[in-house]
């Protein structure tokens, strides 16, 4: 059964790859349809100059960035907890955890529009309780798509924390704590350092799928906070702009590239040390 | 705990009030006898519900999407299997390039990847939608099957495949009746994964739809952005529902954390 006769097995795989993946991403970014390399190109050089755009783009990494720092800041501390407690609750609290993985984006954005609509529970709770006299804009504005984003992407932060911090073995906190060591002290000098890898493939993975996502800025950015996403999906499906939509698909390709790589490359030279 | 590591605590009750909240709010939503999204609601009923089962369009899209999920994962499984087999029992060289290749779909942000199919086979080749989203969903699920068949085999011990060899089974008979019955949690957890991802997925299914072949998903969308009524609540209400067996059944069979979070517990 084994040996190289079995490589004829990646041939259909290998065929569906090429075919339904790599060749027509190719050809998109460098030869759209009806127009020239050379415009995509150019549209993209006025991409990086036009404030407009630039606007858009600085928009999509600074959300991205700020749901990212969100993710781990809730998702490692919620990690930490579930993997070191001997409770019955935490399998149930895991399990929580991990099920919006599987209910859909749209469902999950939904949720926001109910919570963070004119009439909806916040604005109507802010009024009532005389914080604001009349219903604040919440829906379409940046802390909107963040919130939206975070509910996301954090079951995500804390399945990766999780997993590294299980392989991390409990007995190391405990000698740090026998040897003197305070609560917090042991958090950053023992458990921190031991599940990093966790804490760089968690962020890779919010970093990549909130400067890619599109529900969540549609539905709560709306045509107000644009963002590289629905900047695409406009371009391709109401003004049809071959030229621009292949420029925004190769700077959202090259930003999640690029991430990738410093992400393995951070954990490569966490590995060395 | 909470009293002993009070940042830490409310930390990740923040993490859950963020995850959870917005999920309670749909479900109360849904009961309401009003007529928008007001909230709290003025009364009670399940009038949604029986809107949202009569709604046509909606009712259409969902048997769309169990279609298209069903067909893809069958697709990815048939196509990733082989595939899985040759990196983890051939001899290739380059495996972990190989195996970089099979799963760098995951990697491509997914509108880039249905714009490409868009252009490419919907406006080039004229194909229709439903073989193109079938083609793009396909893709998309195929490093699942890859990857968790794959990980099923790596843990299998290929000296039981050697010994039904010596004892004389064509390679064939050995596939089918050794290494396929012991490969089968690793089967259905990835036929399940791929099932989930192509039934909630929307770039793709966004940029592919047709007048006669959307997914459930992207007709909601549509929906949301021109009408404010709690059918999408209800609806969604009914999805989450869907989603509560099919964790359950995950569960009950080789273990909703292995299977959607990749924990072994």
């Amino acid at each position: 059964m084994r040996g190289r006769r079995l490589a004829w097995l990646l041939v259909p795989g290998l065929v569906l790859l090429l075919a339904g993946f790599l060749i027509p991403s190719v050809i998109m970014i460098f030869a759209p349809p009806e127009t020239a390399a050379a415009e995509v190109f150019a549209r993209l050089g006025q991409m990086l100059t036009d404030p407009y755009d630039l606007a858009i783009i600085g928009r999509t990494l600074g959300l991205g960035l700020i749901v990212t720092i969100a993710c781990v800041v809730l998702g490692f501390p919620t990690a930490y907890l579930l993997a070191r407690s001997n409770s019955r609750w935490s399998g149930v609290l895991l399990a929580i955890a991990i099920f919006p993985l599987l209910l859909s984006s749209v469902v999950r954005t939904f949720g926001w529009l109910v919570v963070l609509g004119s009439q909806g529970a916040l604005a109507q709770a802010l009024v009532a309780l005389g914080v604001v006299s009349e219903a604040p804009q919440l829906l379409y504005t940046p802390l909107a798509i963040v919130l939206g984003l975070l509910q996301l992407f954090l079951p995500l932060a804390i399945v990766a924390c999780y997993s590294a911090l299980a392989q991390v073995d409990a007995s190391l906190d405990d000698a740090a704590r026998g040897l003197g060591a305070g609560r917090a002290r042991t958090f950053w000098t023992i458990v921190v350092p031991l599940s990093w890898p966790g804490v760089v493939v968690a962020a890779t993975l919010v970093f990549a799928g909130s400067v890619t996502a599109y529900t969540t800025p549609y539905l709560l950015g709306g045509s107000r906070q644009r963002m590289l996403s629905t900047q695409l999906y406009t371009y391709s499906s109401t003004t049809i702009d071959w030229a621009a939509a292949s420029s925004i698909a190769m700077v959202m390709t090259v930003l999640v590239f690029a991430v990738s790589a410093i992400s393995s490359l951070i954990g490569r030279k966490a590995r060395v040390e | 705990m909470r009293s002993r590591r009070p940042v830490v605590a409310s930390l990740a009750v923040l993490g859950y009030v963020v995850m959870i909240v917005p999920l309670v709010f749909i479900v109360i939503t849904a009961f309401t006898s009003g007529s928008t999204l007001r909230f709290p609601p003025e009364g009670w009923s399940l009038r949604w519900f029986s809107e949202a089962l009569a709604y046509k369009p909606f009712m259409t899209s969902l048997v769309s999407s169990l279609q298209l999920a069903v067909l893809s994962a069958v697709f990815a499984l048939l196509l990733g299997v082989p595939v899985a087999l040759a990196i983890h029992r051939g001899r290739l060289p380059g495996r972990s390039l190989l195996e970089g290749l099979f799963l760098s779909p995951l990697i491509v942000p997914e509108l880039v990847v249905g714009l490409a199919l868009y252009q490419q086979f919907m406006i080039g080749l004229n194909l229709d939608n439903l073989s193109t989203l079938l083609i793009g969903h396909t893709v998309l699920m195929f490093p699942y099957a890859v990857r968790v068949t794959g990980a099923s085999l790596a843990l299998m011990d290929p000296a039981v495949e050697d010994a039904a060899r010596g004892l004389g089974a064509s390679p064939l008979r050995t596939f089918f009746t050794v290494t396929l019955p012991l490969l089968r949690p690793g089967l259905f957890s990835a036929g399940l994964l791929s099932f989930i991802t192509s039934f909630n997925n929307v770039p793709l299914s966004l940029l592919l739809q047709s007048r006669d072949f959307r997914t459930l998903p992207v007709t909601m969308l549509d929906y949301v952005q021109q009408n404010y009524t709690p059918i999408v609540a209800s609806t969604s209400v009914l999805i989450l529902a869907g989603t509560v067996v099919i964790a359950i059944i995950a569960e009950r069979t080789v273990g909703f954390a292995k299977i959607f979070g990749g924990i072994n517990t």
